[in-house]
């Protein structure tokens, strides 16, 4: 009796602790059941992308460079395009079918050309517009570390087709039964007792949803068990909707390398380059479709596999008159035209995303990036990113070419700028322009060489009363006792002492021993003073060496300050990140373009002048008047003690790019600026072939004939003169007995003579 | 009858001629009036930024395009929304350098915003540009004036 007494106790014990056992799990089932369904499970890393390409009426676009942007978005080339991501491109029309994007309306639409200007712009029923806008190219992201990625949409967002289809497919009682079906579990039960496996799942939506909730692949009996009770969980607390929502945001579409695609927004994307509304009935087949076997029908791995498939979705929609038999034969004759894969989970521009990093770190949390949804928009453009990298192959092929093993393993870094916004449209931090690890435009301090000259130059002709273009400066042998004791003398890249020199012949032919002796006369506080109102951060150390290059800057530091040179004065910080935006439409932060004016434009305008020469006479020698003109070009080279680094900043249109190429253990190089550097430049430039803004030159400058000897008046007839600019009252006043015959009334200033020089140079 | 219908081709010649010329005098007044209320003072933009606005937010862009953008910069501008007017002014800026409806708007964006340093530098900039007429410059100028 006793012992029955105490079993009974003991049973019951077992029973109410099992009891308690098993409520504790239920409540904890329940629990991950909410946060899956509520969507604090999943995670969203940030997307990243390009800046989208806007087509306008009245503006000038360069055909082969639409090609390459529209190949990049992997829109192919029909005569008639007729579905999203197709185009026809003439020299008279562009014809193109675009995807959309949140920003824009999918369609067809008809651009007219002329001569590369843009005349009109029309939707296809005719109706004019002024602009379109070209989808920008995903071009990364920042994951967590279990690398899902996905797109979350909300039940407007859900195409009625989708709903039709994937219960169609996947489980056609979804709408009646409780979460599981047991004619489904019985008949998997026999099959896998039958063929002693266990193939068979026999799930519906919502078992396959409570199915991700425990993250293990494995097909045991006690884990169908658990799916059952979360199954019935989730049916009981949630509508119908609530959960073919959270399937269709959360189900496995395919892996692309380590980054895992789930749901069916982003697999559009990721398949098809558009957004889930602007899928054809037969591209949402496939996604279905791919749900029984993500890697067997992958489109890109197995397209033939994934076309039968396909088909025999759309044979099941006709089967179930979702579509007729004409519609069936149309549809299954369609290729499969999935997009080549633009976005990778390692960024194929690793020297840009640093960049993009170092915008969003400053605003937000890295937990944030990684898991919020957030959408960057950037800067980059990605011709111009494609373009600079094949410069930098291309030029770093040349040279090994040229110079043989003495370059075997040499470096380059490259960046590319709006020189009026600063936003930042390429960068290369390789010569593997693919290649992850140590970003040399942002990390490679290396002494400036002749870049810094510009500088110096801008120092002096801001004290205009002391010094023009014209002013003669010394270039012959200079010895400097160093507070050590010991003497510095530079010396000449030829070599060479060039007696006395004009200022500006000074700095386009690049002469170190003028431009030391200029340094010194003006002193390292005022020469700093440059450099603070460039927003150079790094100070002068006060070596007369500085004052030919020993100073030491990134890449990046360069192109800053450049930046307000090539933008006529204006500086603006240097930015990768336009926009980033929320999963929900409100939130938006911008990173607003901000100038401030720091050169005053009348010693700017002078020193731009030189640096045209440059391209002229001087070390970048080599171009047209007329190119030179279109482009608006100025620019520098730069090549450091023993060519250990070979430098070229430049601007042309309205970009700004910079180049450097040397070793990593600073080793000596066989190259300059011009052999090295400038070539990449010159690539990149001539493949885009820029044009520019002109804008008018400051009221207080005004041209002069001059001799480029003596410097004094001469005339546009008179041997050796040239025509320089001055701030007016500078200019020089005497004109030689011997000249006054060849210099005429037409040689003096005018508002003629100025409009000459001006379209003669476009500065 | 000849001299009536004569004389009454006269007075209806007349009667004509003085109507035209009182369509004239009124379109003259009302260009008059309109002329005498606005004052080129400088100070008079200085001291009412609204108006200064208002004068702003008349002049168009050249391109169609671009003035499609300025269109919705706009009406986000009067709706309030600082940060979008901002971000299709910035979209103007992108497609054309040379249009000086979008200086003088993102001159008085910053201003509004208290942007001094800024609200000069755009109009500086501006004032570069070789396609602006007088009266842009006019306006620019004002931005270079205000503190």
């Amino acid at each position: 009796m006793k012992i029955k007494k105490i079993s009974l106790i003991i049973l019951s014990g077992v029973f109410l602790s099992g009891t308690v056992i098993f409520i504790a799990y239920l409540a904890l089932l329940s629990e991950k059941v909410e946060e899956k369904l509520e969507g604090v499970l999943w995670t969203v890393p940030a997307k990243v992308y390009s800046r989208p390409l806007e087509l306008a009426e009245g503006f000038k676009v360069n055909l082969n460079y639409i090609k390459k942007e529209l190949d990049l978005l992997s829109y192919q080339e029909r005569k008639r395009p007729s579905s999203p991501g197709e185009y026809y491109l003439t020299k008279k029309e562009l014809d193109i079918y675009l995807r959309g994007y949140e920003k824009q309306k999918p369609g067809l639409f008809r651009i007219t050309l002329d001569n590369g200007e843009i005349k009109s712009v029309k939707r296809s029923d005719g109706i004019l517009l002024d602009l379109i806008s070209i989808e920008p190219l995903s071009i990364g992201g920042i994951f967590p570390s279990h690398m899902q990625d996905r797109i979350l949409l909300n039940w407007s967002q859900v195409p009625e087709e989708l709903i039709q289809v994937l219960v169609l497919v996947e489980d056609r009682k979804f709408f009646d039964h409780s979460g599981i079906s047991i004619r489904s579990i019985f008949r998997a039960l026999l099959k896998n007792t039958l063929s002693f496996s266990k193939q068979e799942g026999g799930s519906t939506i919502t078992q396959q949803l409570a199915k991700s909730l425990f993250f293990s692949p494995e097909k045991t009996y006690s884990r169908k068990l658990k799916e059952a009770f979360a199954s019935l969980l989730i049916e009981t607390n949630y509508s119908k909707e609530e959960i073919l929502l959270a399937y269709i945001n959360d189900v496995f579409i395919s892996q692309s390398g380590k980054r895992a695609i789930h749901g069916f927004e982003l697999g559009a994307q990721h398949f098809y380059g558009t957004s889930l509304d602007n899928l054809e009935l037969e591209q949402m087949a496939l996604l279905v479709g791919m749900l029984k076997g993500p890697s067997r029908y992958n489109p890109r791995r197995n397209p033939e596999r994934a076309k039968e498939r396909r088909d025999l979705i759309l044979g099941v929609l006709k089967e179930n008159s979702l579509i007729n038999k004409e519609e069936f034969i149309n549809l299954s004759s369609k290729p499969l035209k999935v997009i080549k894969p633009s976005f990778r989970s390692q960024s194929k521009h690793p020297a840009f995303s640093d960049l993009v990093t170092i915008d969003l770190r400053r605003n937000f949390k890295d937990k944030d990036l990684r898991t919020k949804g957030l959408r960057v928009y950037t800067n980059m453009d990605p011709v111009f990113q494609l373009t600079l990298e094949e410069s930098i192959k291309k030029t770093k092929r040349n040279l090994i070419e040229k110079y043989g093993s003495r370059l075997e393993g040499v470096q380059m870094a490259a960046i590319v700028i709006d020189s009026l916004t600063g936003e930042i449209k390429a960068s290369v931090g390789s010569s593997n322009p693919r290649e992850f690890g140590f970003n040399r435009v942002l990390n490679a301090s290396r002494p400036v060489g002749s870049l810094i000259k510009p500088w110096i130059y801008l120092t002096a002709l801001g004290s205009y009363k002391d010094f023009n273009l014209m002013t003669s400066l010394n270039d012959d042998l200079l010895k400097v006792n160093l507070s050590n004791g010991d003497v510095w003398e530079p010396n000449n890249f030829d070599k060479k002492f060039h007696g006395e020199v004009r200022l500006h012949r000074a700095l386009w032919q690049s002469y170190n021993i003028a431009t030391a002796r200029l340094g010194i006369s003006l002193g390292h506080e005022k020469v700093q003073s440059t450099l603070d109102s460039l927003k150079v951060e790094k100070k002068l150390k006060g070596y007369p060496s500085e004052f030919i290059g020993s100073f030491e800057l990134t890449p990046y530091q360069v192109i800053q300050a450049y930046q307000p040179i090539a933008s006529k004065g204006f500086y603006s910080s240097l930015r990768a990140v336009r926009e980033v935006t929320g999963p929900s439409k409100e939130f938006s932060l911008t990173f607003p373009y901000s100038i401030e004016q720091v050169l005053r434009p009348e010693p700017l305008h002078l020193l731009r002048f030189a640096l045209m020469k440059t391209f002229e006479n001087g070390t970048a020698r080599g171009y047209s008047k007329d190119r030179l003109k279109s482009w608006s070009v100025g620019g520098k080279t730069g090549t450091s003690d023993d060519q250990r680094d070979s430098w070229f900043v430049g601007y042309a249109g309205d970009h700004l790019a910079l180049v450097w190429v040397g070793f990593d253990d600073n080793r000596k190089t066989p190259l300059t600026g011009r052999s090295g550097a400038l070539q990449v430049w010159k690539n990149f430039m001539e493949e885009l072939n820029p044009s520019s803004t002109s804008t008018l030159i400051p009221e207080r400058i005004t041209y002069e004939w001059v001799d480029r000897f003596d410097g004094k008046l001469s005339g546009r007839k008179c041997k050796n003169s040239e025509a320089i600019p001055f701030i007016r009252g500078t200019e020089p006043k005497d004109t030689p007995t011997i000249r006054k015959g060849c210099r005429t009334k037409y040689d003096i200033f005018s508002k003629e003579n100025i409009n000459f020089f001006m379209q003669a140079v476009n500065l | 009858m000849k001299m009536t219908f004569s004389r009454i081709s006269l007075i209806l010649f007349i009667l004509f001629l003085t109507s035209c010329a009182t369509q004239m005098d009124q379109k003259v007044l009302i260009e008059d009036s309109q002329l005498d209320s606005f004052n080129l003072d400088i100070s008079n933009f200085i001291n009412n930024q609204q108006k200064l606005k208002s004068e702003v937010l008349k002049i168009n862009a050249k391109s169609p395009s671009i003035q499609r953008i300025l269109n919705n910069s706009d009406e986000f501008w009067l709706k309030g929304n600082l940060k979008k007017t901002n971000s299709e002014l910035e979209r103007a800026l992108r497609l054309s350098k040379s249009e000086s409806a979008v200086y003088l708007r993102l001159s008085h964006l910053r201003l509004e915003q208290g942007l001094f340093i800024e609200s000069k530098s755009f109009s500086s900039r501006g004032l570069m540009n070789n396609k602006a007429s007088s009266w842009e410059f006019f306006l620019l100028k004002i931005y270079q004036k205000l503190e």
